[in-house]
């Protein structure tokens, strides 16, 4: 199967981008040249200052700023770097906590049949009733701003996804041969479910969790350009976006960075989920 | 012939009565003389209103903007709620009619926005032009600038009573942990200044040059905090997300000042408010550290320090009982050594209690299409539609927040008066692109030698929006509804009538 997905070629850009936004959150302090709350001043050096790369004729003189100061005389390529880190943190424990319990909730749901599978699923119909942003809003209002906050909204908008995911591919294994052997071998409830019926999940899960994890960057990204998601100084993209949105006619280069960040990460994790789809579908074989 | 009448002097305000006289005389007796009582009334919060509607509408904010009524050149015409006012002309209008026959205010909270609607002919005026795009609108010859003179202050306020700010050290300390100038050349626009008192330089009286703020001393800062036993201190700093002239970057300031008290130390956690909540919460003494500012209603002194630092005020927890003393005295004469040497004492005591830090006088600009006859921009009062004449049927103005409410009693947020003074008049008015007053609703008026009693001549044959004629009982009527707690009529939108109890102390029957 990994043999197919490498030879996806949507797979291979998605594995590429995303395996560079990884590296970069991970060496963030090294790759960084300033902290991500440091303020640049210079004599002659005047706030977003537009990017000065030596390599391109930029004045030796002047410290090299690859993507220009910002509105605080910050680093803005300092704050890029060190906001991939928080995008890919948002991204992974928000999809990472929705799967978990999505798919108890589905496995249950779907096993146990009944009135159970109807309070279950109608809860997640309501939930997936609301455009995902607009209940993440509601959810922060009431919890109030905050980063924390944010995830948890994040987080509990993409439940019902995985939670039907998981209950279609429940439904589809629960009544074949090779469960009904298992369970006639005395097999209990929880290990048929778990242990039998569950892996089958895996494969449709993991496609909508790779895609979930791009919906769920710009989900939070959208909270923070409202204010409502991390709180300055943290050079979250969507936020830094949200700041500058000034500025993009005087100082373009503030929103075009982050904007560009949150796409390629995105468009990365789309693509790498696509593929996977492609490579993990039977039926697409080549 | 109505008239309310105090029963002494001691119940805590300074208007003593409010009589009419005859059908068109006026007469208000004050407790102490006040020399800027013209400019007071001049206010928009003070406009008169039909005694038989306030009656009908029991002076409900609500009910009142649903259905305004005042005698002003414009009545409304709708006010689509987050998307516009539309305005138009009033046929009757007893002065000069407005020159065009629609005005609409939009309002959009983005500089750039605001921006794009001019230069793409959606709008004929703009308020608070960017300050990184004064150049931008200089160098468009479809458009014209004009800049405000800074009338205004921008402060960082402290309330005393809530921790850590109850402790002198800490207010004294942040007070040196911040650079004012930094602010100022890195973050305000040309013509903005840094502030060494309160009250801007270009009053006659108020600012002291010779007691100047604060040097900016970090270590002496840490020295304080260390000595208050506050290393490691975590605030949280308040604002709103309003673009006004005092303060053209607010987040921007914001996170300035975060990174400056990191310096001290101080750990600063950021929050943005709605702008209507944030002010009640201000006013109601409950936000411990957060950023605000003024604009002038007058130019004189008292407009400054006795709104913010008299006896009513609450937004920096309990009120200094030696300014309010200080304050007293300098309001009550007219001779301005006298003024000065109150008001030099009073910037001591502001700068050893420091209960706000002030940072800036802030410079600002409107833009206008160049089109556009009769552009101007007033230093204290708001906007005057009816003399802006574009070569278009409608006058589009777009300014950075929408209106409060349409009954300015109980208002004091600048945006809401600008939509509120296209509809209703004051007995007296401010000139066009001055501080000076002119006669409104009142022909004339004159007061008694020692400016305790003052006499409005109003103008006869003025019509109201619903057709009912200018008397003197409406006056006694619009002003008894904010005075007395008691008038069936005290009601409003909040109840708290900050511009009379700024101006005139106590209610009438306060609770």
């Amino acid at each position: 199967m990994i043999r197919r997905l490498l030879r996806n070629r949507s797979a291979q850009v998605g594995l590429i981008i995303t395996s560079l936004i990884v590296l970069t959150a991970i060496f963030a302090d090294i790759i960084a040249p300033y902290a991500y709350d440091q303020q640049i001043r210079q004599p002659g050096l005047r706030r977003r200052s537009p990017p000065c790369i030596h390599l391109l004729g930029c004045d030796r003189n002047k410290p090299q700023l690859l993507m220009g100061l910002d509105s605080n005389f910050r680093d803005l390529f300092s704050r890029v770097v060190y906001g991939s880190r928080l995008s890919l943190q948002i991204g992974f424990l928000t999809t990472g906590a929705a799967i978990l319990i999505g798919t108890l909730l589905g496995a249950i749901a779907g096993y146990a049949g009944g009135w159970i599978d109807n309070i279950i699923m109608r809860v997640m119909d309501v939930l997936l009733a609301f455009p995902s942003l607009l209940l993440a809003i509601a959810i922060v209002s009431v919890l109030g701003p905050g980063l924390i906050n944010t995830l948890l909204a994040v987080a509990i908008v993409s439940i019902p996804v995985y939670a039907r995911v998981v209950r279609s591919s429940v439904l589809s294994v629960k009544e074949m041969d090779y469960i009904t052997a298992s369970r006639a071998l005395g097999a209990s409830s929880a290990r048929i479910l778990f242990l039998r019926i569950l892996p089958n999940s895996l494969t449709p899960t993991i496609v909508a969790g790779t895609l979930g994890i791009a919906t769920a960057i710009l989900d939070a990204a959208g909270l923070s350009f409202l204010g409502l998601g991390a709180q300055p100084p943290t050079p979250e993209w969507g936020l830094m976006l949200g700041e500058e949105r000034n500025s993009v006619f005087n100082a373009p280069h503030l929103v075009f960075f982050p904007g560009v960040a949150i796409m390629i990460t995105v468009l990365g994790f789309n693509l790498l989920g696509d593929g996977l789809r492609d490579a993990m579908d039977p039926r697409r074989r080549v | 012939m109505m008239k309310v009448e105090a029963p002494d002097c001691n119940y805590g305000g300074t208007m003593k009565a409010i009589e009419a006289v005859d059908e068109l005389t006026v007469k208000f007796t004050l407790c102490s003389p006040d020399p800027a009582f013209p400019y007071k009334i001049a206010g928009d919060s003070f406009a008169i209103l039909d005694a038989d509607y306030l009656n009908e509408t029991g002076g409900d904010s609500n009910k009142i903007s649903e259905a305004p009524v005042g005698t002003g050149p414009y009545k409304l015409k709708e006010w689509k709620r987050g998307e516009s006012i539309t305005y138009e002309a009033f046929a009757d209008y007893w002065g000069e009619k407005a020159k065009t026959p629609t005005a609409v205010l939009r309002w959009s909270k983005e500089a750039a926005q605001r921006l794009l609607e001019l230069q793409s002919g959606n709008a004929d005026g703009i308020s608070n032009v960017g300050p990184d795009d004064f150049e931008t609108v200089e160098k468009d010859s479809g458009l014209k600038l004009i800049e405000v003179p800074a009338a205004n202050i921008f402060y960082i306020g402290f309330n005393n009573t809530i921790p850590p700010f109850d402790d002198d050290r800490v207010r004294l300390a942040f007070a040196y942990g911040i650079d004012r100038q930094r602010i100022v050349d890195d973050y305000y626009p040309r013509g903005s200044v840094v502030a060494t008192s309160f009250v801007p330089t270009s009053f006659a009286v108020g600012a002291s040059p010779n007691v100047p703020w604060h040097e900016y001393n970090p270590e002496k800062a840490k020295e304080l905090l260390k000595e208050a036993g506050k290393e490691n201190l975590e605030v949280t700093l308040t604002y709103r997300d309003v673009v006004r002239g005092y303060l053209p970057n607010p987040g921007v300031v914001a996170q300035e000042i975060q990174a400056q008290l990191k310096e001290i130390g101080v750990n600063v956690k950021i929050e943005v408010k709605e702008s209507g909540a944030f002010l009640d919460s201000v006013t109601a003494g409950k936000e411990a550290f957060y950023l605000l500012g003024w604009g002038a209603d007058y130019p004189d002194a008292t407009n400054f320090l006795d709104y913010h630092f008299g006896p009513e005020n609450k937004q920096f927890g309990k009120p200094y009982d030696d300014i309010v003393a200080l304050l007293k005295e300098g309001a009550s004469t007219a001779d301005l050594a006298k003024r000065q040497a109150a008001y030099d004492k009073v910037n001591e005591l502001l700068k050893r209690y420091v209960p706000m830090i002030p940072v800036a006088h802030g410079g600002s600009a409107l833009a206008y299409r160049a089109d556009v006859e009769g552009a101007h921009a007033n230093p204290v009062s708001a906007l005057v539609f009816a003399v802006m004449a574009p070569p278009r049927d409608t006058f589009v103005y777009v300014q950075n927040a929408e209106p409060i409410s349409l009954y300015c009693a109980d208002e004091s947020d600048g945006e809401t008066f600008t939509a509120c003074a296209q509809i209703y008049e004051t007995l007296l008015r401010f000139k066009l692109g001055t501080a000076e007053v002119e006669p409104a609703l009142a022909e004339s008026y004159e007061s008694n030698a020692d400016l305790t009693e003052w006499t409005f001549k109003l103008r006869p044959g003025v019509k109201f929006h619903n057709g009912a004629t200018l008397d003197a009982n409406d006056v006694v009527a619009t002003m008894a509804a904010q005075w007395d707690a008691k008038n069936p009529n005290h009601k409003g939108r909040t109840g708290s009538f900050e511009y009379w109890t700024a101006y005139f102390g106590s209610f009438l029957n306060a609770p």
